[in-house]
């Protein structure tokens, strides 16, 4: 009986948990709306001084103002803000077609989000691999080429290794092609692992950092020694015993590293000329297109929280010790 | 502020942290002397004093020499697309980087550790909504914010405003802003473990005021932490910087940016890959050098290590 109760009292707890995250989360997206308004409060001009142009009269652009409603108090307009992205509303763009910024987002997104996905997937597969070589070869010759490798990936910039890597394998092997083509003509993929593989590589050598430092802990820690002596075999104990501890701080730190990966993704989506969210924003920017810059912020920060919060429910699934002390 | 470091560690010699030390001397002096480098370069023999990062290389007739110089020739680096000198803008782009880095950090320095200090100490209605804006920065991943704050803050309204510093002002507001929230979540946690250490509570009770246990007992015990960290931080800004240039959002040309070069030097790659290779190379060394300084510092502080 006293059992049962514990495991209802749990899933409440692991309910109220979720719900706090969730929370969480829904706050941070708030704040960033509310910087990405702020900004286009404080930045020179409007839409309406936008659409009447630059040559229009002071009275057509109040009239322009009173007539898109700019001239009502901020906290009001904030509010409409909220509400319109809420329904995937984020106006126009100022220029060229004036397209909605929402079909502009639609057909750029995918893009972004699928090489973000590819490269973290690359980073974490790769960097908990090497990671865990590292560790059990430690002081090894294999740990010190792995150490080096991922102490130069995290100081070696992305525009950096993008010309190196484009020079050697496009340029002098002739093996990839240079730079997105308006109509591509091979398959996506090989358009594809150029920036993938750059975008992976500074997430990658943070996580083969934190992977070998949390597998050295735990290697040293009483229950190893314990399973050593009774006689698990070695991958065994590698990878059941060890790994499956020191991975935790790991899948925390692809949360946080996803966040380099996406501001990467605007240096390599303008260094290939891919057509994602990012290079979109930066063109943006230059534009001062407001509305297309602050969906632009908005989304990616929106991608960044929704990776982390999916993080922090993947560690209890792990975890049961998370699971057990959550409150 | 000396960083005292423990005795057994100043006679370990790492080649690496020496190389990095080596290196970020070197680039100071660089950027110091940035003018003299340009004028011994570039001034034409005779000519007054003119010389400049933004005009072509001239030949001892004057005439504008054709772009793509081969290095070790009249420029020692070989110059640009346009011809211009690449050696002295990468010493004019030294300046930039180091003061924006230097710049940043202070600003970052005095909000992350006022805010992390009152994070602490200040009653719970200061100190709560300080610690919820702080852990808020934290939506933002990497220099999404910064990206924000230039797309509002253009350049122009700075022209001609604080000489030098108006062109870079953009950049330093919007890396101000991303750079102190991790300054002050680090010093918060340090104030918080030491506030209720011996030392302190035995001042407390001599009768010190916070702000005396704060500035005098509690802060200079973090000095050290802080200029370590401060280190990497600079690493990150002058990455940062340049990114946003490299992105054409940062130092607007004809300003030499590293950042700026390294986009301007890539769209003629297949031709002219050596007018890529230098500013690749000084940006790469310099965030290399700036980390493994800074890392070497926080092993060297970090009483864990002391075994070692």
């Amino acid at each position: 009986m006293r059992r049962k109760i514990a495991v209802d009292s749990l899933a409440v707890r692991l309910g109220k948990t979720i719900l706090l995250r969730l929370l969480f989360g829904a706050l941070s997206l708030l704040f960033i709306s509310l910087v990405t308004f702020v900004a286009d409060e404080l930045a020179p001009g409007d839409a309406a001084t936008v659409i009447a142009g630059e040559k229009a009269s002071q009275e057509r652009v109040i009239l322009l103002r009173k007539q898109m409603g700019l001239d009502r108090p901020w906290p009001v307009r904030y509010a409409e803000y909220v509400g319109n992205m809420a329904q995937g509303d984020f106006g126009r763009s100022y220029f060229g077609t004036t397209e909605p910024v929402s079909s502009i987002l639609k057909r750029t997104l995918p893009m972004t989000a699928k090489i973000a996905f590819m490269a973290i997937a690359l980073a974490a597969a790769i960097g908990i691999f090497l990671g865990t070589i590292a560790a059990v070869y430690q002081n090894r010759f294999a740990d010190r080429g792995v150490l080096t490798v991922s102490t130069l990936g995290v100081t070696v910039p992305n525009f950096v290794l993008a010309p190196l890597l484009v020079y050697i394998f496009a340029i002098q092997l002739d093996k990839l092609p240079q730079t997105w083509d308006v109509v591509l003509v091979a398959p996506e993929i090989y358009y594809l692992i150029l920036p993938v593989c750059i975008l992976a590589a500074r997430p990658m050598a943070l996580l083969t950092r934190l992977t070998r430092a949390s597998m050295i802990d735990t290697m040293q820690q009483e229950f190893i020694r314990t399973a050593t002596a009774k006689g698990v075999p070695r991958l065994q104990l590698i990878l059941k015993h060890a790994l499956r501890n020191a991975i935790l701080p790991v899948i925390t730190a692809i949360g946080t590293s996803f966040g380099f990966l996406l501001t990467g993704s605007f240096v390599i989506e303008r260094y290939f000329a891919i057509p994602g969210l990012g290079s979109t924003t930066i063109e943006a920017i230059q534009q001062g297109n407001m509305p297309l810059v602050q969906a632009g912020v908005f989304v990616t920060g929106a991608l960044f929280i929704t990776l982390n919060l999916l993080v922090d429910f993947l560690l209890p699934v792990l975890d049961p010790r998370i699971r057990e002390s959550q409150v | 502020m000396i960083v005292r470091i423990p005795r057994k560690h100043r006679g370990k010699r790492d080649p690496l942290l020496i190389f990095g030390a080596a290196f970020l001397l070197f680039l100071v002096l660089f950027a110091i002397f940035a003018p003299v480098i340009r004028d011994a370069q570039l001034k034409p023999p005779g000519a007054e004093s003119f010389s400049s990062v933004y005009d072509p290389v001239v030949d001892d007739a004057g005439k504008a020499l054709k772009p793509f110089q081969p290095p070790f020739g009249k420029a020692i680096l070989g110059t640009d697309e346009i011809g211009r000198d690449i050696l002295a803008r990468l010493a004019e782009g030294a300046r930039i980087s180091l003061m924006v880095g230097f710049i940043v950090q202070i600003m970052a320095l005095l909000v992350g550790i006022t805010v992390g200090v009152l994070g602490v100490y200040a009653p719970r209605w200061i100190a709560s909504p300080l610690l919820r804006l702080t852990d808020a920065m934290f939506a933002f991943p990497d220099i999404l914010l910064a990206i924000l704050i230039v797309s509002v803050v253009r350049t122009d309204t700075f022209e001609g405003f604080l000489g030098p510093i108006g062109k870079m002002l953009p950049v330093i507001v919007a890396l101000s802003f991303t750079a102190w929230p991790s300054i002050a979540r680090l010093v918060r946690s340090q104030v918080a473990s030491l506030k209720d250490r011996e030392f302190v509570v035995a001042a407390k009770a001599n009768g010190a005021s916070t702000f005396y246990l704060a500035t005098r007992h509690v802060l200079p015990q973090l000095m050290g932490i802080i200029m370590a960290v401060s280190m990497i931080e600079v690493a990150g800004t002058i990455l940062a910087e340049s990114t946003l240039s490299f992105l054409g959002i940062g130092i607007q040309a004809p300003d030499p940016s590293w950042g700026s070069m390294i986009n301007a030097a890539r769209l003629n790659m297949s031709s002219h890959p050596i007018t890529l290779l230098w500013p690749c190379l000084i940006l790469s060394l310099t965030i290399f050098s700036l980390n493994f300084v800074g890392d070497g510092l926080r092993a060297a502080l970090d009483p864990k290590n002391s075994r070692a």
